[in-house]
């Protein structure tokens, strides 16, 4: 299918950087990268939102700086410029949760530097935004954090609606649940993960069918057109 | 050696990005510093709530610092006083290095008399569901209430003494207990110094108007 409004061929390519970033390359489910604080906060559904969203706000900021300086930094020392970066952020981003969200802060307390060594972060700048313009870069770092963060917030509401029969701190299951202790804690985290990887895999596998089919039906109704095409001739 | 023109792009470009960073976490720092104090002193604010009976001062300004024996950093302490200015309650954190997974930190509140008024816990890392009780578990934490050196056996009942362990957890109540216990058992041998400048203290602020 060929677009000639640049308008919508724009608005598909952000879409499809968009995509890409929130699903087809989805840090969690397709790299499985940034599993440490992954692993570590994902005890609630709250938690992982909230350290969800400080990787997104690093995520974008760096994303959107690098872009915008790619041009002038040798590439010998963009590894070291870009961690620089990354790390300024997140140190800005943990003095502000620090100030304004003091709670939180206690709670994600270690994870929140640790965001400087999320290999999600760095591997962004490195693969898109030094090579891609600043509005690209911004799309792209919007879709990583936000399917990172839901990667976070679906395990975690796994883990705190199987350990303790909430969501949010919404009582679901009621009062007589027994609380599957295990799935508190860390081993629990890996088997969550698990069935998640799974139930994404089976997503794609449905997805990639239904494409082949559509594939396959246009491509018979191009044969017929040609064939039309033909007899006309 | 010779630098030529690449290097020198270098040295300017991370020189160039170090210096905005640095820019802009002092920046930061500036607009931070006194929210994040203030977020701190409402979280002692609200721990020091719950486990000081009904007072008439400022227990965050009303306080006294003392080095123990054998500590590094000197110790808080935080007077309640009545309304005829005589102290009720003194509350002082108390850390237990032996948790299942690393130091509990404890604040205690202890009468005069050498009972204890109540504690809580301000941090800990035990393991959610099994250790983590000693900050949710009401009945537990308020078993510390009236307890003091003479009164009480000061272990979990598994080793003998006069509090519940945890299901699963005996190590996490047992550090505490025996942090509460050190901390009474120090209150005891400084007390009078303590009481004395406490008191010495009020009688300056009222001497100097």
């Amino acid at each position: 299918m060929q677009c000639h409004d640049p308008n919508e061929e724009l608005v598909n390519q952000k879409a499809e950087i968009f995509a890409n970033g929130f699903w087809h390359n989805n840090a969690i489910f397709a790299q499985l990268l940034g599993m440490c604080p992954l692993l570590g906060v994902t005890t609630s559904a709250e938690n992982g939102f909230w350290m969800g969203a400080a990787t997104l706000l690093a995520l974008v900021c760096s994303n959107l700086t690098v872009s915008l300086i790619r041009g002038a930094i040798p590439a010998n020392v963009r590894i070291p410029a870009y961690i620089t970066i990354i790390a300024a952020f997140v140190s800005i981003i943990e003095m502000a949760m620090n100030a304004w969200m003091h709670e939180m802060y206690l709670i994600l307390g270690l994870f929140i530097p640790l965001i400087v060594v999320n290999c999600a972060i760095l591997g962004r700048a490195e693969a898109f935004a030094s090579k891609n313009t600043p509005i690209n870069s911004l799309v792209d770092a919007l879709a990583m954090g936000s399917g990172f963060t839901f990667a976070l917030v679906l395990l975690g509401g796994v883990r705190e609606l199987l350990g303790q029969g909430e969501v949010f701190g919404f009582d679901i299951f009621g009062a007589d649940y027994p609380d599957v202790l295990m799935f508190i804690l860390p081993p629990g985290a890996f088997i969550a993960l698990g069935f998640i990887l799974a139930g994404v895999n089976i997503i794609n596998r449905k997805m990639k069918a239904r494409k082949d089919k559509q594939a396959a039906i246009l491509a018979t109704m191009q044969t017929a057109d040609l064939n039309t095409a033909e007899v006309q001739s | 050696m010779k630098i030529d023109r690449e290097q020198w792009q270098m040295v300017i470009a991370l020189l160039v990005v170090g210096v905005v960073c640095t820019l802009l976490l002092a920046t930061t720092n500036i607009f931070t510093k006194a929210p994040i104090a203030q977020a701190e002193r409402q979280a002692l604010m609200n721990a020091l709530m719950q486990v000081l009976p009904e007072h008439h001062n400022d227990p965050i300004g009303d306080t006294r610092d003392i080095t123990m024996d054998g500590d590094k950093k000197p110790t808080r302490f935080y007077f309640s006083r009545d309304k005829d200015n005589t102290i009720n309650t003194i509350a002082w954190q108390v850390t237990a290095p032996d948790g299942y997974n690393g130091s509990i930190h404890i604040l205690m509140a202890v009468h005069p008399d050498g009972s204890i008024n109540a504690i809580r816990i301000t941090g800990h890392k035990e393991t959610p569901g099994l250790g983590d009780g000693i900050s949710k578990n009401q009945p537990w934490l308020d078993a510390f209430g009236d307890k003091s050196l003479n009164n009480t056996r000061w272990a979990v009942k598994k080793d003998g003494g006069d509090f519940d362990q945890f299901t699963g957890a005996t190590i996490t109540p047992r550090a505490v207990v025996k942090a509460v216990k050190k901390g009474l058992a120090m209150f005891t041998k400084i007390k009078s110094k303590l009481l004395k400048k406490a008191q010495q203290q009020t009688e300056a602020q009222h001497a100097m108007p």
